[in-house]
């Protein structure tokens, strides 16, 4: 994947190589430039593991994230409770493992499902030019909602849950990614060979995922890490506004706003949960930054 | 002008009308049934038909929509099942707090995000670039509600500076003090986009030829700066802050829940939480009404700054 001598080559003699090949090749060193831009590295590392650890958070966290003891309540992080108790003595390090768990599920739900219904829509808006126009209206429309109003909608729709969140992050993704996709789609159907794919009569089939979507797919994928750390800010407040995940399920948004009660006498219980919300929107940002920057360095300043 | 503005607005009516439409289907596909709600839990079945009669749910659904336009058109927008107040009055009440809360937010977000975005292009490359940087990703990346309970705890509580629950009055009228709070949180979360594309904007400006023209001339560089280059960067940015609309009601709804801000924002949550429909779908449909406001807005301004766009 990260072979040094592809992505060397395409940088020396650009000119010579057609532009996909060119573009194949330069991803071929995007993990090595990845890893030489040091933010970038620590972030892709700090990522994974709290993607692990919120992973196998059963067999890591060191108590019950649901079990209460109340002759320790809101106790302040020691070397046993590593983050401390809550006002009902649950041990918030393991809460912060599955609530990391639910909210990384949320962003991850959002981000895909949003993404694989914004990029069909795009392409196919781009393909077939008739319904441009309905699936850009529509668009438009999904548009004019912000992602929290949506979780309000939906909220109130189907009740809060963690379902609700996810309908409204997969909602106020579509839109957004089905622009960037049909931009993208219809720069390469302004390409030599989709026209020459048809000539040679190609089916609509193959030409929409032979040839337009694989040459789209890293733009929106570039896209959706970008929009990651954004769509866990807006899932985690509809989790601190009551919409999401219900007690006593753990969700960092959520135990956030638990913790709000009780800011003045324990402010570790509020705190935990929101400063592992900024890590993991940190590192996602920094992350998507560096990837955007090697992917499309016309962007690089 | 006049044409963009007609163009415009044309071009939001579907929005409008989609908006409209999905706070209608708000009330239809609410799991509960709203005549069996304001029946009463005891109602006889006819008792409850009766209501619904009255109410009107019994007709098509498309009747049923073109009534619920008119009704809002004429500002009709029901009456709250908790409050049995008419929604309109809880929305006029709540709608000023609102837009005070996001114009204090922008009063404190836009210079602090320009004097930080200016300044990081003209010191491009120093230290101070990459501090002002790294304060706008931290920014970005920092839940709204963390920044609230960080000022609520310090500033409101510890420090016992200003007041961090509630309303005490209009900001005209004694009301100044109680909106720093929920104002700073709201705005924060818009200071670190706007230094970014300040500076972006900027560094793209100093590079043209009519900055180094002004340069030439002998003009000072704070001239320079201030009347040449900030001046056209500032079409981005009034760009950026209207994509930025969106986080900002977003971020007002969390900001008015956590510090009792009586806007519309905490009055949705509420509603929804107490299972209040009427009134959580004339707040939900004011704050979308407002976003699509807000984004005519930016693009009228738009065409302010910048006459080219209305040619093209």
């Amino acid at each position: 994947m990260s072979a040094p001598s592809a992505g060397l080559s395409a940088q020396n003699a650009p000119a010579a190589i057609p532009d996909s090949e060119a573009g194949l090749l330069r991803r071929d060193g995007v993990l090595l430039r990845l890893a030489n831009d040091k933010l970038a590295l620590v972030a892709a590392i700090l990522l994974a593991l709290i993607a692990l650890a919120a992973l196998f958070a059963p067999w890591i966290a060191p108590f019950d994230p649901y079990f209460t003891d109340l002759s320790k309540s809101m106790a302040p992080p020691d070397a046993v409770n590593w983050f401390g108790t809550d006002n009902t003595g649950r041990d918030i390090f393991s809460r912060v493992l599955f609530g990391a768990r639910n909210t990384l599920m949320m962003g991850l739900a959002g981000v895909l499902i949003g993404g694989l219904l914004g990029g069909t829509l795009g392409i196919l808006a781009a393909f077939y030019r008739k319904i441009d126009p309905w699936i850009m209206r529509l668009v438009d429309i999904m548009l004019a909602f912000p992602a929290i109003l949506i979780g309000l909608a939906v909220a109130a729709i189907v009740g809060p849950g963690m379902e609700s969140v996810i309908i409204a992050l997969v909602v106020s993704t579509v839109p957004d990614v089905a622009r960037v996709a049909r931009g993208s789609a219809i720069g390469v159907m302004g390409q030599e060979f989709m026209e020459a794919g048809r000539a040679v009569g190609v089916s609509n089939r193959a030409l929409i995922w032979r040839y337009l979507t694989l040459n789209c797919i890293s733009t929106i994928s570039v896209f959706l890490t970008l929009r990651f750390g954004q769509v866990i800010l807006v899932g985690s407040a509809l989790g601190f506004l009551g919409m999401g995940a219900q007690p006593p399920e753990a969700e960092l948004g959520m135990m956030a706003a638990q913790g709000r009660d009780f800011l003045f006498i324990a402010p570790h219980i509020a705190t935990m949960p929101s400063l592992a919300i900024l890590l993991i929107v940190l590192a996602a940002n920094l992350l998507g930054d560096a990837v955007r920057d090697v992917l499309d360095p016309r962007l690089q300043q | 002008m006049g044409p963009v503005i007609v163009r415009r607005l044309l071009v939001s009516m579907p929005a409008l009308i989609g908006v409209l439409f999905l706070c209608f289907c708000l009330l239809q596909v609410v799991p509960s049934d709203p005549a069996r709600i304001i029946a009463g839990p005891d109602a006889k079945a006819e008792e409850v038909a009766a209501v619904r009669a009255e109410l009107g749910l019994d007709r098509p659904v498309l009747t049923q929509f073109a009534d619920y336009i008119g009704r809002v058109a004429r500002g009709d927008l029901g009456r709250s099942i908790i409050s049995n107040k008419p929604v309109s009055e809880e929305l006029t009440e709540t709608i000023v707090p609102t837009v005070e809360l996001m114009l204090g937010a922008m009063l404190i977000a836009v210079p602090i995000g320009l004097l930080l975005g200016t300044l990081a292009a003209v010191r491009r490359g120093t230290a101070v670039d990459r501090i002002i940087m790294a304060i706008s990703v931290a920014g970005v990346s920092m839940p709204v509600f963390f920044i609230g309970l960080l000022l609520i705890q310090y500033v409101g509580f510890k420090w016992d500076m200003l007041p961090f629950t509630g309303r005490t009055g209009p900001v005209w009228d004694g009301g100044l003090p109680s909106l720093i709070l929920p104002a700073l949180t709201l705005g924060s979360v818009l200071i670190g986009p706007i230094a970014r594309i300040t500076r972006t904007a900027v560094l793209e400006v100093l590079g043209a030829d009519f900055v180094r023209t002004a340069r030439a001339k002998g003009l000072r560089e704070s001239v320079v700066i201030v009347h040449h280059a900030l001046r056209n960067a500032l079409i981005p940015v009034v760009t950026l802050i209207g994509l930025q609309a969106a986080f900002l009601l977003g971020g007002a709804v969390v900001t008015e829940t956590m510090f009792s801000w009586p806007g519309v924002g905490r009055l949705a949550v509420g509603a929804i939480i107490s299972s209040d429909f009427p009134t959580a779908q004339g707040a939900i449909m004011i704050l979308a009404v407002a976003f699509l406001a807000i984004n005519l807005l930016v693009d009228v301004l738009y065409v302010y700054l910048d006459p080219r766009v209305q040619r093209a």
